[in-house]
Order: C-alpha cells, then structure tokens, then sequence
C-alpha cells in the first residue's frame, strides 16, 4: 500500500498548480466566462495543450505522452481546485477515451493526435429530453441506416461543451426498445454537419451545457465506433471514468473550499476572539476534512482500479461518485456557513464552487443512481 | 513511489493463511466472547493459542520479544480478516493492541521481556485503568494517587467503566504519583496484578448486555518497577497509548459481517412476492453502507500507513474514529429500517431476523461515539491538531 504520488505526478501537480493561478486569475474572471458563450480563454487552452495535458494518458504512438488514468486524475484535481471552465474533461475523457478503449484504429490514428494538441475539441451527446431520471441507456434518438451513411434524429439535453465542439460522439438507437441496453450505437459525428442545431441551456454552473437537436443529419458509416448495436459497454466505461474524473475534480473543490474557510476561521475575529475558536465552528471544520479525507482516498482508489484494470473497477467508480458528490456538498455547505454573509456575494469565490459543486453531483449520475448500480454490483 | 491500494505477495500470501485457519477455527463461540466483553474463557484463550501455535500471531512484533520483526501491515491484516468474520479483534486486544505497543515503545527492558512474549503469543489480557467518575473526558481530573513507600507505591482510590478488570491479568492504571503540581506532569502508568490484595471490582452491566467494572483500591502495593516508562509522564504516556490504539481498535473491516448479513436478508425477505432486494429504498440504503465501509477503511488503510512509514500523525486515526464510530450508528439504523418491525426482535425471539444481531447492534452503537474518547473531543482535536486552529 502507498498514499503517494509519483515524482512525476507531484511536478505535474505544482505546474498546474501555478499555470492555473495565472490563467485564471480572479473572480470577475470567472464570472465573465459563466456568461460569454464559449466559456473559456484561449490562452487557457493553449497553455493547457502545451503543458501536454490533452494527451496526458494516451499511448505515444497516439501523440500523447503514455501516462494513465491516475496522472490525469491528479490534473484532475488541480482543475477541481481551481474550478477551471472549458471543454477539457468533455474533450479528454468523453470524447478521447471513447475513441481510445472502443473506437477502430484508423479512428484513434485519426483523432487522438489531434486531441493530444489541443487541435480538436469533443463531447458526448448521450442524455435526452426523456431522461427524466438518469439513465444512459434510454435512447430515443434515433439512426436509419440508408446505403454508406445514416440518418440521424432526435434531440440530445446536457450535451457538455457542444458549443465549441469539433466533434461530438452520438449515442443513438439502431434497435431495440428505448430503454434497452442493446441496440445502442455510436457515431462520431461533425458539429458542423447540416441539419444539427444547438442552443445553450441556462446552468446553476454557468457551463456550457447544450441541447442538440440533430435533423436528418447523415453520417458515414465509417463514423461507427466499435460494433453497430453494442454501444453500451463503451458507454458504461466512459462513464465510470466520468464518474471518477468527475469525483476527482470535486475532490479540488473540497480542498479548495475547506483553504478558504479555514484561513476565514482564523482571521475573522467576532465577539472578541477569532470564529475558528468557537466549537461549533471547529465542529465544521473538522466535518469537512473528514468528508475531504474520505474523498480523497476513495477518488484515487477508483482511478487506481481503472488505471489497473481491476475486476472491482466498476463498483468503486461508483461509490467515489457516490460519496464524492455528497461530501462536495456537505462541504461546499459548511463552507457557506462559516463564511457568513461575505460567502453570500457573487464577487466572492465561494458561490463559484458552491454552483460547481450542484453541476458535480448531477453529472453522469447522481449518488442515488450510484448506489442503485452499487447495490447491483453487491448482490441485490 | 506510487499510489498502490493493494497487497503485496507476501502480504497477500499471509492474509490468505489467516482466512484459511480462521474460516476454520473461529466458531460463533469464540467469536462472541471477543465482542460481548464478557470475558475470554477456555474456548477463547484456546483460540489464542492455536492461533500462535499456528505461527498467526505477533508478525508484526520484534523478533526478541518473539514476534517476525515484520511491519505493522501484518498485524492490520489479522485484524481485518478477523473483523471480517465477526471476530471483532484478535483474542486478549488490549494487551495486543493497545498496552503492549506502549510497553515496547516506553518499558524497561526488564518489563519488556516480562510481559511481550507473552502479550505476542497472546497469553495475558490487560484492562484499561484511566476513567474515574470525575474524571471522563478530561483525564487531568484524576484523583487517585499512588504514595510512594520505599521501593514500593501504596495505591487509593476508584476507577470506573475499566471493562476487561474482571478476568485480565492485570491493570494498565495511571494515577497520581506527585500532587504538588499540574496533573499532566504528576501522574504515572503502572502495572498492577489484578489479583493484588487491595484491589476489588464490581461489575457494571451495560445496556447491551456487556461487561465493565468499578474497581477499587485500598491501600494496593505496586513495586516501582512496574511504572511504565517515566515516573510523572503518565499523561502522555497514557495519551500516545490511546492513540496509538485507534488505529487497532476502530476497524471498518468488522461491519463487512453486517453488510453481508443484510444482503443476505434483502434477497431472501419476501415482500408481495418480490424480494426486498429490488426495492429502492432498501437498495439504495444498503449500498449507503457499502459506500461508507469503503471509505472508512481508506481511512484506516491510510492512517496505518502513515504508522508503518512512521509519518507524523496529527490526526488521521481520530479521523478514523470519530468516522469509524459514527458509520456504525448510522449503519444500524439503517438495517432497522430495512428490517421494519422486525428490527425489535431480539436474539431468541420467535420471529427474531438475522439472529437478532441488529437489535443488540442497536443498543451497543451508542456506546461507539463515547468510549475511548467522545466523537465531541474527536473534532476538537481535528480541528485543533489537524487544522491548527485555535484552542478555545
Ligand atoms: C442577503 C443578506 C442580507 C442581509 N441584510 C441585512 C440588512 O438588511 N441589514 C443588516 O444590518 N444586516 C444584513 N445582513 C447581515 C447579516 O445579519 C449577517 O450576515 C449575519 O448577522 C452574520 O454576520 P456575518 O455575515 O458577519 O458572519 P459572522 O458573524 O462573521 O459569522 C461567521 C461564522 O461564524 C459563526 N460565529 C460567529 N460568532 C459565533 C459564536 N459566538 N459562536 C459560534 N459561531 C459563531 C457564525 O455562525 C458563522 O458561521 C444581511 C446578510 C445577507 C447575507
Ligand atoms: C462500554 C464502555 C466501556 C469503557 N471501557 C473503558 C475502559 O476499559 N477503561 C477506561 O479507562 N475507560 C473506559 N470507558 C470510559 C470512556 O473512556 C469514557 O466514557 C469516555 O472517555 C467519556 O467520558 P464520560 O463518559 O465521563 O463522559 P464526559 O467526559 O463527561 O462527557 C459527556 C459529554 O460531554 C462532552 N464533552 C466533554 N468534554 C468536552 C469538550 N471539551 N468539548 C466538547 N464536548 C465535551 C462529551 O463529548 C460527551 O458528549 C468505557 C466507556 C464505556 C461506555
């Protein structure tokens, strides 16, 4: 056993640690990126592709630098901390990784180069108007095969990052009834292509998320990833590996979160003494380091799991996400509370993670729906 | 240096040996005589010397004193292979876990090679002898003093609540030794022979059912050797003893049993002819247990770690406690909730679910959060010692 990072891991760590501070400087910042329709700078994402980040964990012969899953976990983080915007999680996790465990080697050849230098931007439309409760395999959009290519309709919701997307990988239906794993498959699709039209929907966050409405839009079956119909699996791994990049960058946000309310603590003097000195404030306190601590360990023994390729992979992916979110919560809570009123103010940092840590908990599954598939995997 | 949550060989190798003999050897019999408190008896101390006798036993101890002089890890495995099997902690724990580490880190050499070989093959049992009725939480209000008589001390006083004094060897006391200055610098820890004359005890019966004792000293001799460590450190003796047994007593590894117990009834209870195990609410509080177990026991997973690569801990086994502690409050509660109605059965009553483990896991979580220090002072000392904020 080792709670350790890698030396590696830990230069990397510092580097986004100070190139993060700097290309997101301030508050104000932040809230102009909530409201501009792109919701990032390119100076963000430059950077980030020339510190290599976009091709962190994929294989060298990709362009990447053959790292796994666990090195991008502790990127993770740092962005978390920072609560950085932009289509890098979308891009990296939903959009490479599909490509990279499902997608044809003429397909990785083609994208995953392009990925690794910040060139291309994707996502994952998956959700749909009708996922009134989460569920990835209810897909109604639906794909006509018609002679080399296929025709795509139907409307996809919570589409991450689509706005700026190059390309988007498409989950829709070739068979089967709409709530049935089998019968998925995925395209990738242009974002550019006729007949698709998108809109941004209006976040707690201020992310991008978008609704994509895809009419009569044709895709060349080449575009297929993997085997047509059989889409699921490739889904669920992108998702456990969602669920837990998205755990770690909650984990940032715990970390962050607990900084500022703990210096808060110290320095705030009322009735004479600093707050932190007052037990129902330490009580707080020591609630969020113990929610973080918990987080922290579960998030890196999931991405462990996953980086290993470990048979219980999937069952921790899904109580990381299951805690993590419920902890961010708690925290991002208790951070409140100690803040008091200065906390409340738009100008400060806390509503920025308090708002992220909402998104966190609904994405990809919410700790409900993660312990409903934890309790599959146990036995019930 | 990586991240790394798994066993190495020779780890995994040792782990498999103990679940092999205990899946074997540990019979409800024994199991229960380690979580009842009631007292080891023959089956128990035969127990303890099969498993020595098994070379299970004391790997983690200096080869001089009869262990294997391997890291702490292969202790931690024992116990969480015995967690895992109802056996709630190795036979005779607290002089295993909790007196004997103390005596390694501070006795003599004489007391030593007195008492460690036969604390390793798990012989002899210790009670804890630090709460007084003034005295809980804050130990500086002890009263009882030792005067000291020559080569001897001459013992007074009362402690309460020191489970295990009705059948262990002996007592692991602090008390008072100088009253002319602050406690935290006049107290000291001795060893004392339960069975010297002077001493008497007298059973507390706890709402679940278990045993702890009053003991009381009158006019108790104790040769100064039996002092651990320092005459007048007492106190922070007493306080590295008691932390250092948090990260051997809290063991999430002991609540698999339950979470196994309650799958078990979610797929076999029927309810208008469909198991429980597909109904929602009980789905989703049974994998609330999963998710809480796993992560309590990367607490402890982690606060061992930082014990064996001898980090300096401020308070990563308090957070293990306190979290330890609560876990299985909330898990109980839980499990009554499932088991509805039934909950209320106790073991040999007609109807009684899951042989009534629920019901007195009920009455015995309240005492989690209190005993070997409250969830209240836990926070405190997280928050102090762990957050560095300021002493109110
Ligand atoms: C939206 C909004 C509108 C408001 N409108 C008005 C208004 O119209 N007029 C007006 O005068 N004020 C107004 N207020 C101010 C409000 O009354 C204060 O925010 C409130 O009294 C708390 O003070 P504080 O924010 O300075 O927090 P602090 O007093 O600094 O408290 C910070 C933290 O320390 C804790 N703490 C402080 N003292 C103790 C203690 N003794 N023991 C334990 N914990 C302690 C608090 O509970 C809190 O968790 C408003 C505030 C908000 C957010
Ligand atoms: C079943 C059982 C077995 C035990 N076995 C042993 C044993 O073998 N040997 C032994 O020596 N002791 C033993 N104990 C005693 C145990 O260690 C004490 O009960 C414990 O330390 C708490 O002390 P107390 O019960 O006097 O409560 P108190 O200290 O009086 O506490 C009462 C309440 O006040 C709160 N409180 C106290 N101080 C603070 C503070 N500074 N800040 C905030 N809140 C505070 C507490 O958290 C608690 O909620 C045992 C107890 C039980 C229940």
């Amino acid at each position: 056993m080792d709670f350790t990072y890698t030396e590696e891991q830990k230069m990397m760590k510092d580097a986004a640690h100070g190139f993060l501070k700097k290309v997101c400087p301030n508050v104000e910042w932040y809230l102009e990126m909530d409201k501009d329709e792109k919701g990032y700078t390119d100076e963000l994402w430059q950077g980030m592709a020339e510190l290599g980040w976009m091709g962190i964990a994929f294989p060298e012969k990709y362009g990447g630098i053959g790292g796994d899953f666990l090195d991008l976990v502790v990127l993770l983080e740092e962005m978390g901390y920072k609560a950085v915007p932009g289509p890098f999680f979308s891009t990296v996790i939903l959009g490479g990784y599909t490509i990279l465990e499902a997608g044809s080697e003429d397909q990785k050849q083609e994208l995953l180069p392009k990925i690794a230098t910040g060139e291309l931007i994707m996502t994952m439309a998956l959700t749909e108007p009708g996922t009134t409760r989460f569920d990835p395999f209810l897909v109604e959009t639906e794909a006509k095969e018609n002679g080399d290519e296929y025709i795509l309709n139907g409307t996809k919701l919570f589409v991450s990052d689509a706005n700026v997307s190059d390309y988007m990988i498409v989950a829709a239906r070739t068979a089967g009834n709409k709530l049935s794993r089998d019968g998925i498959t995925l395209f990738i699709t242009d974002s550019k292509s006729a007949g698709i039209k998108m809109s941004l929907l209006k976040t707690v966050a201020g992310d991008k998320q978008c609704e994509v409405v895809f009419n009569d839009v044709k895709i060349p079956k080449a575009n297929v990833i993997g085997m047509v119909n059989e889409g699921a699996s490739a889904i669920e791994k992108t998702l456990q590996k969602a669920a837990v990049g998205k755990s770690a960058e909650m984990l940032g946000g715990c970390h962050r979160v607990m900084e500022i309310s703990v210096a808060y603590a110290k320095l705030r003097v009322q009735f004479g003494k600093p707050i932190g000195m007052f037990q129902a404030v330490q009580h707080h306190c020591a609630n969020m380091k113990m929610a973080t601590e918990q987080s922290n360990f579960i998030t890196y023994k999931a991405a462990w799991m996953i980086a290993n390729d470990l048979e219980e992979a999937p069952k921790f992916a899904a109580i990381a996400k299951a805690w993590v979110s419920d902890a961010y919560k708690k925290v991002a809570s208790i951070g409140h509370q100690i803040l008091g009123g200065t906390g409340y103010i738009i100008e400060h940092e806390m509503p920025i993670y308090s708002r992220r840590a909402k998104a966190g908990e609904y994405a990809f599954g919410n700790p409900n729906y993660q312990r409903d598939l934890i309790a599959t995997q146990i036995g019930l | 240096m990586a991240w790394d949550f798994g066993l190495s060989k020779g780890e995994e190798a040792y782990r498999q040996q103990v679940a092999k003999f205990l899946d074997r050897e540990l019979t409800e019999e024994i199991a229960r005589q380690t979580w009842e408190d009631l007292g080891l008896w023959k089956e128990g101390r035969e127990f303890a010397r099969k498993l020595w006798e098994s070379g299970l036993l004391g790997w983690s101890w200096p080869e001089e004193y009869g262990g294997k002089g391997m890291p702490p890890i292969y202790d931690f495995i024992l116990l969480d292979e015995l967690g895992k099997r109802w056996g709630a902690h190795v036979p005779n724990d607290v002089g295993y876990t909790m007196t004997g580490h103390t005596i390694l880190r501070r006795g003599s050499e004489e007391m030593k090679k007195e008492f460690l070989p036969r604390i390793i093959r798990g012989e002899i049992e210790f009670g804890l002898g630090y709460t007084e009725p003034e005295a809980g939480s804050d130990l500086s209000r002890l009263k009882m003093y030792a005067q000291e008589d020559g080569d001897y001390f001459v013992i007074n006083g009362q402690k309460t609540f020191n489970t295990e004094c009705h059948y262990s060897e002996y007592h692991w006391l602090c008390c008072l030794t100088d009253k002319t200055v602050s406690p935290y610098k006049g107290m000291s820890l001795f060893i004392v022979d339960m069975d010297a004359p002077g001493i008497t005890i007298r059973p507390m019966i706890t709402m679940s059912g278990e045993q702890t004792n009053e003991v009381f000293y009158d006019d108790v001799r104790v040769h100064k050797s039996r002092i651990v460590g320092e005459k007048n450190k007492g106190f922070y003796h007493m306080m590295e003893a008691l932390g250092s047994e948090r990260n051997y007593v809290f063991v999430p590894s002991r609540y698999r049993p339950y979470l196994e117990m309650l799958i078990d009834y979610a797929k076999n209870t029927m309810y208008d002819d469909k198991p429980l195990a597909e109904n929602p609410m009980v789905r989703d509080k049974i994998a609330q247990i999963a998710v809480e177990i796993e992560t309590a026991q990367l607490l402890a997973d982690h606060a061992r770690w930082m014990e064996w690569a001898q980090m300096t801990m401020t308070c990563e086994p308090e957070i293990t406690k306190v979290v330890v502690s609560e876990l299985e409050q909330k898990m109980v509660d839980s499990a009554m909730q499932i088991l509805d109605l039934y909950c209320q059965l106790e073991e040999g009553s007609k109807y009684a679910p899951c042989g009534g483990r629920i019901e007195w896991e009920f009455l015995h979580s309240f005492m989690t959060t209190i005993g070997a220090g409250t969830s209240e002072v836990g926070r405190n000392v997280i928050a102090q010692r762990g957050l560095g904020l300021p002493r109110g």
